[in-house]
């Protein structure tokens, strides 16, 4: 298949969550929301459901203000609006992890505003590396798939999640290189958020698939050159108007520091025979996030060293409104942009934007200034 | 070769024409805007004064707000890399600039060659720029022009909250009530408008020759409390509110 079509099945579908969620419902399987900012999907679809992530959605929030402060992250606020207005009817049950004070939040008001939906929380520990930590993680996992089953039916087994670890380190493995791919050649900045986006809502073997004949396309076409590179930075980049202003002006995204991109797919399962105790590694293991504690802050180091191993010529962060734990990290990333000479741009964003102007002046004079 | 260069801001439109990327040879500014006859009366307004004709200008570039939907440009270029261009050419010496226009403002930072090298912009909101000035003149019954003058008159500038526009307004209402002299209001306005737009220099960095641009740079109250409040001086001149223009003006030179 051309890279166009396979261009244009992933934009279907990153703009169609609904239509899965149909499709998937229609073939008898189970379906489980997978809120912000990382869920143990490995146990989900282990347990023969499907998870299919909600981050929101560009649209105006009324009936959850009920429930929220003004000043609070528009994607918890929208997820809770589609739940309460019945966009995700025919859901089983919704894990929501506890990574934020926002998801905080997001859990405790579910439970009041959408009743039909069952609530499964997800308690991470703030320290997570020591073994202790790990732990906690595996008895947090242990909770996930008891009330999973008290609210599918569904049953757990060791084996069926080694199979899914391996299907899952398998799909890390091909988005990371369909990343390093799409850097070079002739994908846009919204087509390579659809295929990003697009993972949320369908199996991951399916996805893998989907994106291993992507790459294999893709990489046969010549390299496209001519672009502004940079390093883009955030929880969400998947608005079509901002990517269209990085299109218009010929700005490529060269590697990303996204929650709702690459941050997902940096880290697989390690091996180990309990595949429990493997998952709950894995999330040891993982660094370099606003909301996975880090007192030393490696996270700036990390970005830096992206945007040289891409040849970016600056770092946008797009940082989305009243996110307190990319806040804070602006700071440090602030300075070490500006200590090794790179241009950094902070636009705020949020699910509500209608008027995208003061983004596009910005990105504008960034691409102008080369 | 002569180029022109129109600035579609959020409240007023401006035109230059310059020769041969040096000369500037007429200007105009026009309170409308988008959407308005301010963009064409601007360009006939510098067409007069320079008596010239549209088949004279080799190349029109535009800028600001509107600038993307006007129909009539060779082209268009964002205002932050007009305002650096403009003010590099009357200020050769400009290391900062800060420009705080009708709804938003910017600082620039600009290398010794007057090419800009970083910049930063106000966050989505009112405060600090010239919509904040627009809504105080009008609750003091003043028109924006004589806000400069009665700032001068202050002896005890009030302290005015600046952190939000709508805030502030009550605040402003509340002082009127309490008694609060008008100089000592406006001067305090002044003062939050300065204090703003130094956070904002402040995360560029300032350093001088320090220039200012844009609208709010006529006021004389403002540029002395942002004087004040980043301990520097600060270059301007009536050209001000045209700088955007100019540097449209000079980028279609280089383009042409």
């Amino acid at each position: 298949m051309a890279v166009d079509e396979l261009l244009a099945q992933f934009h279907e579908i990153a703009a169609s969550p609904k239509k899965q969620l149909e499709k998937y419902l229609a073939q008898g399987k189970k379906v489980v929301a997978c809120a912000p900012v990382y869920t143990p999907e490995e146990i989900i679809h282990s347990m023969g459901l499907v998870p299919m992530g909600v981050w929101g959605a560009d649209q105006k929030v009324g009936e959850a203000k009920k429930y929220y402060p003004a000043f609070i992250c528009s994607i918890m606020q929208t997820v809770l609006e589609l739940g309460i207005t019945g966009k995700y009817q025919g859901v089983s049950a919704i894990v929501i992890p506890s990574l934020c004070d926002s998801l905080k939040c997001l859990g405790q008001n579910w439970k009041y505003a959408v009743p039909d939906i069952p609530f499964i929380p997800m308690t991470y520990p703030q320290n997570r590396k020591p073994s202790y930590g790990i732990a906690f993680t595996k008895a947090g996992y242990e909770r996930v798939i008891s009330d999973l089953s008290a609210a599918t039916g569904a049953k757990f087994s060791e084996v069926a999640l080694a199979d899914s670890n391996r299907i899952y380190n398998e799909h890390n493995a091909v988005m990371r290189e369909f990343a390093e791919i799409a850097a070079d050649h002739a994908v846009s900045a919204a087509q390579r958020s659809d295929v990003f986006k697009s993972a949320w809502f369908m199996r991951k073997e399916e996805h893998t698939a989907m994106v291993k004949q992507l790459n294999a396309e893709l990489a046969q076409t010549p390299k496209d050159k001519g672009k502004i590179r940079v390093v883009v930075s955030g929880i969400l980049a998947d608005s079509p108007s901002l990517l269209e202003i990085f299109d218009k002006n010929e700005i490529r995204i060269a590697a990303d520091d996204v929650a709702f991109e690459s941050r997902q797919y940096r880290t697989d399962v390690p091996e180990d025979p309990n595949s429990l105790d493997a998952l709950a590694r894995k999330y040891a293991n993982m660094d370099n996030c606003s909301v996975l504690y880090d007192r030393d802050k490696k996270r700036v180091d990390s970005i830096l060293e992206l945007a040289k191993r891409h040849d970016a010529r600056g770092v946008i962060v797009l940082m989305t409104k009243f996110c307190d734990p990319e806040e804070f990290d602006y700071v440090p990333i602030k300075r070490a942009c500006e200590a090794a000479g790179l241009l950094n741009l902070n636009i705020e964003v949020d699910r509500q934007m209608v008027n995208y102007e003061q983004a596009n002046t910005m990105i504008q004079t960034f691409r102008e200034m080369f | 070769m002569f180029t022109l260069g129109i600035d579609i801001g959020s409240t007023t439109s401006k035109a230059v024409i310059v020769k041969d990327g040096r000369e500037i040879v007429a200007s105009s500014v026009v309170i409308a805007t988008v959407g308005t006859d301010g963009v064409s009366d601007a360009i006939e307004n510098v067409l007069g004064e320079s008596g010239l004709e549209h088949g004279d200008i080799s190349v029109t570039f535009a800028t600001g707000y509107g600038r993307q939907t006007y129909p009539d440009a060779d082209g268009q270029v964002s205002e932050l890399t007009c305002h650096a261009l403009g003010v590099h050419h009357v200020f050769p010496d400009a290391r900062t600039v800060i420009d705080i226009g009708g709804q938003d403002a910017k600082v620039l930072a600009l290398n010794e060659r007057g090419r800009m090298a970083n910049f930063v912009m106000n966050d989505k909101c009112a405060a600090g720029t010239g919509r904040f000035l627009d809504v105080m003149a009008n609750i003091l019954k003043l028109d924006i022009s004589q806000l400069e003058v009665e700032a001068a008159k202050a002896l005890h500038p009030a302290g005015i909250s600046n952190t939000c526009t709508v805030f502030a307004e009550s605040e402003v209402i509340s002082q009127l009530a309490a008694g609060t002299k008008i100089p000592d209001l406006v001067a305090g306005i002044c003062k939050s408008v300065a204090s703003r737009a130094a956070s904002l220099a402040k995360r560029v960095g300032v350093r001088e020759t320090v220039c200012m641009s844009g609208g709010v740079a006529r006021n004389a109250g403002v540029r002395k409390a942002l004087e004040q409040e980043l301990n520097v001086n600060i270059a301007s001149c009536d050209m001000a509110q045209l700088m955007g223009a100019l540097g449209a003006s000079l980028y279609a030179y280089e383009k042409a």
